[in-house]
């Protein structure tokens, strides 16, 4: 398998709102000084950001892989968890099955997963339930 | 790399090496070498923290003096809106354009108007733009946007600020003759300075020069202790709307807009941007951010507190009745006030010019803080033990420079 040049790592804890949002920071920080262009930047800060939110507030724990290739940034999101029944609804604007400390705190609005799609040019969505859920998106640097 | 003017600027017989500003400086743009403080310009956004923090007053900001006026045939001042706050009490602003004008002034421009003027065009601007849009007043935050968030310039509303199109419209007024003519902004911070020098989001400037009103002070507040009792010699036709943009959130009153955020403090301004970035705040019309605590009135260079200060600008805001009477303007007219974004010198991040160096470096600079102990002791000069690693690959420091380096993890220490 081709190696990627960078790779950014970060391990997502459940429900830890203090760090979360961290991840994507961090990657943001690495594109800039790696000189990728402002928008792709934009595009991968949104989908890793909501990648993350979902690890903390959906499952119970995962991690985040951001692989920088010469042509293009893969993102792998993975987590241990209750999983995704009905992936078709779980992408539907606005569907949350966010729980209430989510919510009050502002998350839960259920365009999370709609959004990180929107933000990629490959988007892949698995899960088996009472497993795992695992978001890959793939973002072609030009 | 210290191309780019800044105002803050280091009296290195001051400095004693105490890293106080170094760790302060919300942009970490601050080193210590040969214990004393470097301040890398590329990254400074000229806040002030560090003349703030500084217990030997090392730091300071430049600006002009008065002694510049003499360089021109008619002197025209530009006061910002926070001067009329200064005085402890309400006075009749025409009492405070006869002080300025006893300094030498001939004429006292009414900055208000122009903030009228860049209120409307705003509110023209924001439908256009992507949510939130953020103000571009505070010269600084502008500094970190395009610093620390360059993706986010484009949320930038691209009007010029009320000080440049108060000097467009005095030089228009005075067309043919406007030979001579200085003007000049009375500033409550270091960073117009800068602006003023350097308009990094249009490619000119339309003033002369930057007078900090704490130099001028002590001369209006005698002027006008003097002259009190009298009726002012000037009139003023300023607007509730415009002195409204003394405190945060007066741009977006102005414009009546609901769901804006104000913010000040820089490391506040950072978490804001940091949910924009993340594409949080989209529900949100308007940001009004400032480096500066309450806003302009937190300025270093004002003489009373901001507190106090905001008491008296609501006392205005209370008195005066004229509210924005700008009424349609054409697109010619405003294309004129609109910034240009030309001179958008700005920060670049990159490690390297080309992406496989600059992979190459990111790779040396992720070994290399595993090897730091990551207890950011800040006795290698750089703010983080993060920034350090950076430092290196950049070429701005030495691996020796840390004292507590231990090469674990690295090519041919494996295991170690
Ligand atoms: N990692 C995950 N594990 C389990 N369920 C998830 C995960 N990510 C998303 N979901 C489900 O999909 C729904 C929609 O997700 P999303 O669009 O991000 O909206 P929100 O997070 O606001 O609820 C969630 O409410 C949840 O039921
Ligand atoms: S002015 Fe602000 S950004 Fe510049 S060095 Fe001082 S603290 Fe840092
Ligand atoms: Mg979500």
């Amino acid at each position: 398998m081709e190696k990627a040049l960078i790779n950014l790592h970060y391990e997502i804890i459940h429900g830890d709102f203090m760090k979360a949002g961290e991840a994507s920071s961090n990657i943001k920080k690495a594109l800039m000084q790696l000189g990728v262009d402002n928008a792709i930047i934009k595009r991968l800060c949104v989908a890793c950001y909501e990648a993350e939110m979902n690890i903390v507030i959906h499952s119970y724990g995962g991690c985040i892989d951001v692989d920088i290739f010469e042509d293009r940034i893969e993102m792998n999101a993975k987590d241990k968890g209750p999983g995704i029944k009905d992936i078709e609804l779980a992408m539907t604007e606005g569907y949350s099955t966010a729980p209430d400390v989510a919510r009050e705190m502002g998350f839960g609005a259920g365009m999370g997963l709609p959004n990180i799609r929107k933000s990629s040019d490959e988007f892949e969505i698995t899960s088996v339930v009472g497993e795992y859920t695992n978001v890959r998106i793939v973002i072609f640097i030009d | 790399m210290n191309e780019i003017f800044h105002s803050v600027e280091l009296i290195e017989e001051k400095c004693n090496g105490c890293t106080r500003c170094m760790i302060k400086c919300p942009v970490e743009a601050i080193r210590l070498k040969n214990s004393k403080a470097v301040i890398y310009g590329d990254r400074c956004i000229d806040c002030g923290v560090c003349i703030k923090v500084c217990p030997y007053n090392a730091h300071v900001g430049k600006r002009d003096v008065l002694d510049v006026l003499d360089n021109f045939k008619t002197k025209i001042a530009i006061p910002s809106v926070t001067l009329y706050s200064q005085f402890g009490e309400y006075i009749e602003p025409g009492l405070i354009n006869d002080a300025i004008k006893s300094l030498g002034f001939d004429e006292v421009f009414d900055i208000t108007y122009a903030c009228d003027i860049v209120t409307e065009i705003t509110k023209n601007e924001i439908e256009k733009m992507p949510k939130p849009a953020i103000s571009p007043f505070c010269p600084s935050i502008i500094r970190l946007i395009q610093v620390n968030y360059p993706e986010l310039v484009d949320h930038i509303v691209k009007v010029l600020t009320p000080i440049e199109v108060a000097a467009i419209l005095i030089r228009e007024k005075y067309g043919e003759n406007s030979d001579g003519i200085g003007i000049f902004y009375l500033s409550p911070c270091v960073s117009r300075v800068t602006k003023g020098k350097y308009p990094f989001l249009s490619s000119e400037t339309h003033i002369d020069g930057v007078l900090a009103i704490s130099d001028l002070f002590p001369q209006l507040l005698k002027y006008i202790n003097k002259n009190k009792a009298a009726a002012p010699q000037s009139n003023s036709n300023m607007s509730s709307t415009g002195i409204a943009w003394a405190i945060p959130g007066g741009q977006s009153k102005a414009m009546n807009l609901e769901e804006y955020i104000a913010v000040y403090g820089v490391e506040n301004v950072i978490k804001v941007l940091d949910e924009i970035e993340k594409g949080k705040l989209s529900n949100v019309d308007f940001v009004e951010a400032f480096a500066c605590t309450e806003g302009c009135l937190g300025g270093i260079l004002l003489a009373d507190n901001p507190f106090n200060a905001r008491r008296i600008i609501n006392k205005y805001y209370d008195k005066l009745d004229k509210r924005c009477e700008i009424n349609e303007m054409s697109e010619e007219y405003k294309s004129r006030f609109l910034s240009d974004m030309k001179n958008n010198k700005t920060y670049n991040p990159k490690l390297a010019e080309d992406f496989a160096s600059a992979v190459k470096k990111m790779n040396f600079m992720n070994k290399l803080i595993n090897s730091l102990p990551g207890t950011d002791c800040g006795q290698c000069g750089s703010p983080s033990c993060k920034a350090f690693a950076e430092d290196v690959v950049r070429g701005l420091s030495t691996v020796d420079e840390c004292k507590f380096i231990t090469l674990k993890g690295g090519e041919g220490n494996e295991g170690k």
